[in-house]
């Protein structure tokens, strides 16, 4: 996996480096967009995380073109600016994500692990999260090598989480996913998927953590 | 000179004229009445002076006078006045009449064989005619002269008649200013009201075309003064834009640094832990002065205004909020309901980041955090609200108003804050014109109960609600 950050303070770069070469990623660090562009269109990139305040070139403009030469890399996009206004724009333009400076290390990291996957289901029929792996197109998932049993409520469910790890899920949009043309799903029915879908994975520490009132979140998997 | 009332002003501008005006117009007017009243007198005398000339006689060369007692006495008779006449010969001898009534000067004109002239007789001024009239072929003299009892009163009269309704026009002139001038400077009211009444965040130009005509140069100064101030704010405001965005780059930097280095040497270092949560102390006080900043009169920016669901504020920024939850094994819940509101999306946000930030920072292990949105009845109008409630250790009442004022921290209160999120909240509530309101929170198990801050935004438009559903 290539990791390209495209980044002109030197101290946060570097840091950016470290932390994601110590995740096992192969990381090159640009300070300008012009280079980065550049370096996309030569050679293959996994994921780019590029600076809004670049000088010259600046990130949007960056995503812009990548986008507009059809590279469809997942971008992740840092700001130091006022953070609605840029996200608005960032995303408009084509980011996948986004997060305002100064922000958490680890943060940084399960969003860039987030993005890899997301992209990979994408383009590959295998979802792995921890011990959890998912065959997409085989509708088929282990949990330790061992073939897990899902309903297809269950498994409609956790492809709708497993896609937006540590992110809120709302109730509503996984009735959205999961319910049929026509049928009414309660809350309630969703509750009940959601709990038997944890009996089955949280003795793997593969947690879907409640909020109140809102939804679900299936946590990033931390290896204990 | 400095000019403390326009209207002692301009009454000491105007009474000066207006005494003069009403001086000439009285003397003015006594003269133009005077003379033809006195000449109607006159032209009586002369009528008595004719009739008096067809009773001289010419008998044998000597000259007689011949009137009837009764017809003596219809002459004299007069209601204010005594009335003297006298009858000379061509040789200025008496004839008849009254004796001494002082002759015409010399050099005095005759109109129409009549001397008119001013004398004292008996002791009294009078008023005498003195007619040449031919007698015998030649002329003979009649004088009547009559007191000016009649003429005085007239003329005090005609004075009277002439000065007192100037007077009363310029009784009314005065009050007429007085009042007037408290009318004409109503407009003017209207515009200290209109500017009195304005938001200290409101820099838009007073409307021209609103002020009084006089009033214009006044209005035009005030809105160059306005044009400044907005622009000073706006230099502020891109001034403070672009010195967060220099802090917090350099600031991410160190944290990653910080938690890099913290990786490495694995917990227990206290000093780089010290560090670490310095900075993020740092970076999180950068945020808020820039927010502070941004709420302030100064950093309005109309253009900013939308409708915004506050709802969706809120599920905008949970994500972030969840996990910080999480490691504090605090149960982060939400009730949310559409609730649009007129507002900045970014200082709505920062409101509620500051709210929960707070909430999340001071509840202990093992509490609820709970965030509602929605829209709640209130005097008889529906307002949207925004509001966290925790089971935390809650604000004694005494502290309520002093928490929302800057950098203001509760006596006995842990954790890392700088004392300036509610003061933000409070400034972003003002914006908005939003109540902020404080209550007890759910019972927090320990004896007390939590707190539970509300901004309760003024009532949408019933327009506007069915299309945020």
């Amino acid at each position: 996996m290539r990791i390209l950050i495209v980044e002109d303070d030197a101290a946060l770069a570097n840091g950016l480096r470290r932390i994601l070469e110590s995740e096992g990623y192969a990381v090159d660090v640009m300070p300008k967009g012009e280079q980065a562009v550049a370096a996309a269109q030569r050679e293959h990139v996994d994921l780019m995380i590029v600076d809004v305040g670049l000088p010259g070139m600046d990130g949007f403009e960056v995503v812009r073109r990548l986008r507009a030469a059809g590279q469809a890399l997942p971008v992740l996009v840092l700001t130091a600016r006022d953070a609605l206004d840029d996200r608005v724009h960032g995303l408009d333009l084509g980011a996948d994500d986004y997060m305002p400076k100064p922000f958490a290390l680890p943060e940084l990291a399960a969003r860039v692990r987030a993005l890899i996957r997301r992209s990979g289901a994408q383009t590959g029929p295998r979802i792995v999260h921890g011990p959890l792996v998912v065959d997409t197109v085989a509708r088929r998932a282990f949990l330790h090598g061992e073939p897990l049993l899902l309903a297809a409520r269950e498994w409609a469910v956790l492809e709708v989480l497993l896609a937006r790890v540590e992110k809120i899920v709302s109730k509503d949009a996984i009735i959205q996913a999961v319910a049929n043309w026509g049928e009414e799903l309660s809350p309630n029915a969703i509750e009940v998927y959601v709990s038997r879908l944890r009996a089955k994975l949280e003795p793997a520490g593969v947690r879907i953590r409640t909020v109140r009132g809102f939804g679900y979140m299936l946590e990033d998997y931390k290896a204990a | 000179m400095a000019v403390r009332s326009l209207r002692v002003h301009l009454l000491r501008l105007l009474l000066p004229p207006i005494a003069a005006v009403l001086a000439i117009g009285a003397v003015g007017a006594y003269w133009v009445s005077i003379d033809p009243a006195k000449d109607a007198y006159d032209q009586a005398l002369i009528s008595s002076g004719t009739a008096l000339a067809e009773r001289i006689r010419y008998e044998d060369g000597r000259f007689s006078f011949d009137l009837p007692s009764a017809a003596e006495r219809v002459l004299r008779t007069d209601k204010y006045d005594e009335i003297y006449y006298a009858v000379d010969g061509p040789d200025g001898r008496h004839i008849a009449g009254d004796f001494g009534i002082p002759p015409a000067r010399r050099g005095q004109r005759a109109v129409q064989g009549v001397v008119r002239y001013d004398a004292e007789y008996r002791g009294d001024p009078v008023r005498v005619v003195q007619l040449d009239v031919p007698c015998a072929g030649r002329s003979c003299t009649v004088k009547v002269a009559e007191t000016t009892v009649k003429r005085e009163r007239l003329s005090g009269e005609i004075l009277a008649s002439s000065v007192l309704p100037q007077a009363l026009l310029a009784v009314l002139t005065l009050v007429l200013v007085w009042f007037g001038v408290a009318r004409g400077l109503g407009p003017l009211e209207g515009l200290s009201e209109e500017i009195r009444e304005r938001s200290p965040r409101d820099l838009r130009p007073i409307d021209l075309e609103h002020a009084p005509e006089e009033a214009r140069p006044l209005v035009s100064a005030l809105n160059q003064l306005f044009g400044q101030v907005a622009e000073s704010n706006l230099n502020q405001q891109r001034f403070l834009a672009n010195a967060a965005h220099q802090l917090r780059t350099p600031l991410a930097g160190l944290q990653a640094h910080t938690e890099l280095a913290l990786a490495q040497v694995g917990p227990g270092r206290s000093e780089l832990q010290e560090v670490h949560s310095a900075t993020i102390r740092t970076a999180r006080l950068a945020n808020q002065l820039l927010a502070l900043a941004r709420a302030e009169p100064g950093g309005y920016r109309p253009e900013t205004l939308a409708a915004v669901d506050l709802r969706q504020v809120v599920e905008g920024a949970a994500d972030e909020w969840v996990h910080r939850a999480l490691d504090k094994d605090l149960d982060l819940g939400f009730d949310l309901a559409p609730a649009s509101v007129r507002g900045d999306a970014f200082l709505l946000r920062e409101a509620l980041v500051n709210l929960i930030h707070n909430a999340l920072e001071y509840t202990p292990a093992g509490g609820h955090v709970t965030v509602r949105t929605g829209v709640r009845s209130l005097h008889g109008s529906e307002h949207p609200f925004l509001e966290v409630e925790d089971d935390g250790p809650g604000i004694a009442p005494a502290e309520r108003e002093r928490v929302f004022e800057r950098f203001y921290r509760p006596p006995g209160t842990g954790g890392l804050g700088s004392g300036l999120g509610l003061s933000i909240v409070r400034e972003i509530a003002s914006a908005h014109g939003a109540q902020i309101t404080l209550a007890d929170g759910g019972p927090n198990g320990r004896g007390a109960r939590g707190c539970r801050i509300s901004l309760i935004f003024p009532a949408t438009p019933a327009a506007e609600e069915p299309g945020q559903a």
